[in-house]
């Protein structure tokens, strides 16, 4: 806790009057023997507090043939433990007028719940007990799968850009696992079976392989005994954690896939580019980038592509995660407007980008922009958690939630400039486009997303 | 950090695993969750209020643990003041607003709100037309210049009305292909035809084309006037120096003259007889099911047994509806029921997602949940949660201060005393199972709920007939938002 205010003290003199108000998250942290990563941060302000298990397992672990398991495993999570009947974790925290849910990333996959501070021990004693194993019927799993197939035509099919978003990461690597969407294929789901559930869990759900995150309202001293309570007997395996380290190859070549769908009203276009890592110090340049091009009605791509009616809408994205990543820029056409405008406009400001530094105006906004959106994340103790989570799993590093601030204000536009020359220019674009199906006869397929 | 040996696990079926097998343990070993400790109050917000001179009402909550502020300036008429020749007016006004004034061009509101860190959004929905905005505390005195300026001196340019004009009809083009937004328009036709919320917000392609500039500067001359306005801010900020804010950006502003405008006609008119319509989308990747009818005023005496009832019956991942849809068959991702309350009877909807062949057995499911509610009395065990779900809800809205601006303005919107947000929970817990069975037979057991289905017919139809001999079909092709049914008059094909 000193170290962090120590370095809060150095950011306030080294910055604007915005950072100097921004406050500290001052978490605690310690490691059980078994390995578990256990931060706490108190937050005494309501009586509620936020409970988060984060699994360093995310959709890239899915297994061979079993695309979109980590997601399904994750639904699985709230069916049958040891000491638990399917749906409980839902009678602990909604019944109690909170509230709980889970999210796969490629990455991560965190649990949470938002509970009034009372429960807090009954949930530390859920959270182990789901950590400590699962007892999942075929019944359960059968009817939850169905579940995850609605919710893959929830997202995927039934929206008009369902299938548009879900081809990007296909198109976008050849060899990362991030190349597989985490919803996954129906046959994958499918093939999942009850096995496969027990195996994931024995290889991933372990101490040594997640952190312990909670904020809010609590004793510190009743709450590090409640963790010694219910998470330290969790023995922890002697089998190693498979690890991702799967290399993406740079792009030689330039690749177009065209991609046809279903009642499609108006064509859309995305242009990707290989990226670093979250952990990279390029990271910060890169959110300032993608603030440029696209956060707000002043923003490059939307004053270009929008406010001259040529796109619906305009976006750039530096999808940065813990492996590798992918930055994005992509628009959604107006009618009467073809995809090859945006394209060709998208690559102008690419370039522009490249070619000259960003103007200090623009600079102080994308800061700005970011650390007001930073500031309404931390409202809540569950977006505090989120933010710890996010710096430890993503960026490999807790206490960035505290010294990225002061990364992002050291960037300078010719950070921002070299950092876009190294990423667009120094790569090759896939250009996605995507149209109804019934322009795919208008043109032969030039092979593309299957 | 301990870097362990790389080792991708590609056939993880195939992988020797140690851990053994994890097994439920006997009924009567399973050990109990530890009980809960003593629970704490949760302090509510205590709003503080000056109206000036000008009859604009300014509304406070100071809340200081972040520095940002979130405020809304709203004004109390919105797309329901549609006229019926014009829908969308309410909304196209409010999209203009910020894209320039008698200063400033769009491109310059733009820079200046952004270069603070903040957003400032004009949107109008039933009821009100709102210019939201959110920014960082130490920027809330000059962000809120710009939300004072677009208010007061907007120039709707007829450049900027076609702009938005044709921007609208684009996004309704991409909301006419989701099964989602098409389920919501037809039902809302249904249960309001010729009446005020009958209409999308959004306009129809059709209505937006015959909306003229004029328009907009005749709706935003009558309604955007600080005698018809309530300025709303919670977070970082002092009352008195949100006062003297207000004071110096709307002060001068005058009284409004021009005739407020009013609902077209009120929403107590009877709906017409229940209908079972399917919009036939081929190749739809999922049917929305949608069941609705009349619902309640916020004012409405029975609006806590209405909330109550609802949180029973599809308000929230344990109520019933997702009960038996998701969790016992698992047949959507979810499904939930809500009452819009609006100033006068808004609609209530009970919605599910699901494969198309599964479309008639939702409906089916849904109507049935809606019959038990008025059948048999709720049990103690699961009222009490499903009143917990509510008041958890109410308090972690309150945990923000966007959250605060909500509840309040929904407060003053309504005529209601600020103080009410003292008496919400104390309203959840006062309804019994009784009052429950009494609200429900009366609104959700009767057989004048309508039933929307937008999907693949193809795929529901027979199974659908067997329970709704009189369904109409109609081709998504033929669907006329514009007409007062929802059907073309005649075919095109």
């Amino acid at each position: 806790m000193r170290q962090i205010r120590l370095i809060l003290i150095l950011l306030v003199v080294a910055t604007t009057a915005a950072a100097a108000a921004f406050p500290p998250i001052n978490y605690k942290h310690r490691v059980l023997p078994n390995g578990l990563e256990v931060f706490s941060a108190q937050d005494r302000s309501t009586p509620t507090v936020a409970i988060h298990v984060w699994y360093r397992v995310g959709s890239k672990n899915d297994p061979e043939g079993r695309s979109g398991f980590a997601h399904l495993f994750e639904h699985i999570m709230f069916k049958a433990t040891r000491h638990m009947k399917a749906e409980m974790m839902d009678r602990l925290t909604e019944d109690v007028g909170g509230w709980n849910n889970a999210s796969t990333y490629d990455d991560m996959t965190p649990y949470f719940e938002v509970v009034p501070s009372n429960y807090l021990e009954t949930l530390l004693w859920a959270e182990a007990d789901r950590m400590g194993g699962l007892t999942v019927d075929e019944a359960n799993f059968k009817s939850e799968r169905d579940v995850v197939k609605e919710e893959y035509r929830f997202r995927v099919l039934a929206p008009p850009y369902g299938r548009f978003f879900n081809a990007i990461e296909p198109s976008s690597l050849v060899k990362h696992p991030y190349r597989r969407p985490g919803i996954g294929s129906m046959e994958d789901l499918d093939a999942a079976t009850l096995d496969d559930v027990r195996a994931f869990h024995a290889t991933f759900y372990r101490p040594d392989n997640a952190a312990l995150i909670v904020v809010g309202d609590f004793d510190q001293q009743q709450f590090d005994a409640w963790v010694d309570k219910y998470f330290a007997p969790i023995p922890k395996p002697s089998t190693p954690i498979p690890v991702v380290d799967v290399q993406e190859p740079a792009r030689t070549a330039e690749k177009r896939v065209p991609v046809y769908a279903p009642n499609v009203p108006l064509p859309a276009v995305a242009l990707t580019y290989l990226a670093p890592a979250a952990s990279s110090p390029d990271s910060y340049p890169l959110a300032i980038a993608e603030a440029v091009l696209s956060q707000g009605e002043s923003s490059r791509l939307y004053e270009r592509l929008v406010r001259s009616g040529i796109a619906q809408e305009a976006f750039a994205n530096a999808d940065l995660r813990a492996d590798l990543g992918l930055f994005a820029a992509a628009a959604i056409m107006a009618s009467g407007h073809d995809v090859g405008e945006a394209e060709k406009i998208i690559r102008e400001e690419l370039q522009k980008i490249q070619d000259a530094p960003i103007s200090a105006a623009e600079l102080e906004k994308a800061k700005n922009q970011i650390i007001t959106s930073a500031l309404r994340e931390r409202e809540t103790s569950n977006g505090k958690a989120f933010a710890i989570g996010e710096a430890l799993v993503v960026h490999k590093d807790a206490s960035i939630v505290n010294t990225g601030l002061a990364r992002l204000q050291a960037v300078t536009a010719a950070d921002v400039q070299n950092v876009m020359k190294k990423t667009i220019g120094g790569g090759k674009a896939v250009v996605i486009t995507y149209m109804d199906e019934s322009k795919r006869d208008a043109k032969k397929s030039e092979g593309g997303a299957k | 950090m301990k870097r362990l040996i790389a080792l991708m696990l590609l056939a993880l079926a195939a992988a020797p695993l140690s851990a053994q097998e994890v097994t439920a343990t006997a009924q009567d070993q399973q050990v109990s969750p530890p009980a809960p400790a003593a629970p704490r109050e949760a302090k509510l917000p205590q709003p503080v209020e000056k109206t000036l001179a000008n009859g604009l009402r300014v509304i406070v909550v100071p809340k200081h643990d972040i520095p940002l502020v979130a405020a809304t300036l709203m004004f109390k008429t919105g797309a329901e003041a549609d006229p019926a020749n014009r829908p969308g007016l309410a909304q196209l006004t409010a999209n203009v607003l910020t894209k320039g004034t008698k200063t400033r061009t769009a491109e310059e509101i733009a820079r200046g709100v952004e270069a603070l860190g903040a957003t400032i959004e004009a949107s109008a929905g039933w009821d009100q037309s709102s210019i939201d905005l959110s920014v960082m505390a130490s920027n809330f005195t000059k962000a809120l210049v710009f939300v004072g300026d677009v208010a007061r001196n907007a120039t709707f340019s007829k450049e900027e009305v076609d702009l938005q004009r044709s921007q609208t009809v684009d996004s309704l083009q991409v909301a006419l292909r989701q099964p989602r937004t098409l389920g919501s328009y037809v039902m809302s036709k249904l249960l309001f035809a010729g009446q005020p919320y009958g209409h999308p917000a959004e306009g129809t392609p059709k209505s937006l084309e015959k909306i003229k500039r004029e328009d907009l500067v005749a709706f935003h001359k009558a309604n955007y006037r600080p005698d018809n306005a309530v300025f709303v801010v919670a977070g970082d900020i002092e009352p008195d120096a949100v006062f003297n804010a207000a004071q110096q950006q709307f002060g001068s502003w005058a009284r409004g003259t021009a005739t407020k405008t009013t609902m077209t006609a009120a929403t107590t008119a009877k709906p017409a007889s229940p209908r079972v319509v399917v919009v036939d989308l081929p190749d739809a990747g999922q049917a929305m099911v949608v069941v609705g009818r009349q619902g309640i005023r916020r004012t409405d005496p029975n609006y806590f047994p209405a909330i109550v009832s609802n949180s029973v019956l599809g308000g929230g991942y344990s109520a019933r509806l997702n009960q038996e849809i998701r969790i016992k068959r698992g047949l959507s991702y979810g499904s939930n029921s809500s009452f819009s309350a609006r100033r006068n009877a808004g609609p209530f909807l009970a919605s599910t997602q699901t494969k198309n062949e599964s479309a008639a057995e939702v409906a089916g499911i849904t109507l049935d949940e809606m019959a038990r509610m008025g059948a048999t009395d709720v049990p103690d065990t699961e009222l009490t949660p499903r009143k917990a779900v509510l008041i958890g809800g109410f308090a972690r809205s309150l945990e923000t201060s966007s959250g605060i601006v909500n509840q309040v303005a929904t407060l003053a919107l309504n005529d209601l005393p600020l103080t009410d947000i003292n008496r919400y929970i104390s309203g959840v817990q006062a309804v019994n199972a009784e009052a429950v069975r009494g609200f429900a037979g009366k609104n959700f057991a009767g057989s004048d709920a309508s039933v929307v289905i937008v999907g693949d017919a193809k795929k529901f139809i027979e199974p659908l007939r067997k329970r709704f001999p009189d369904v109409e079909v109609i081709p998504v092709s033929q669907l006329d938002l514009d007409a007062s049914g929802i059907r073309e008059r005649k075919a095109k094909q």
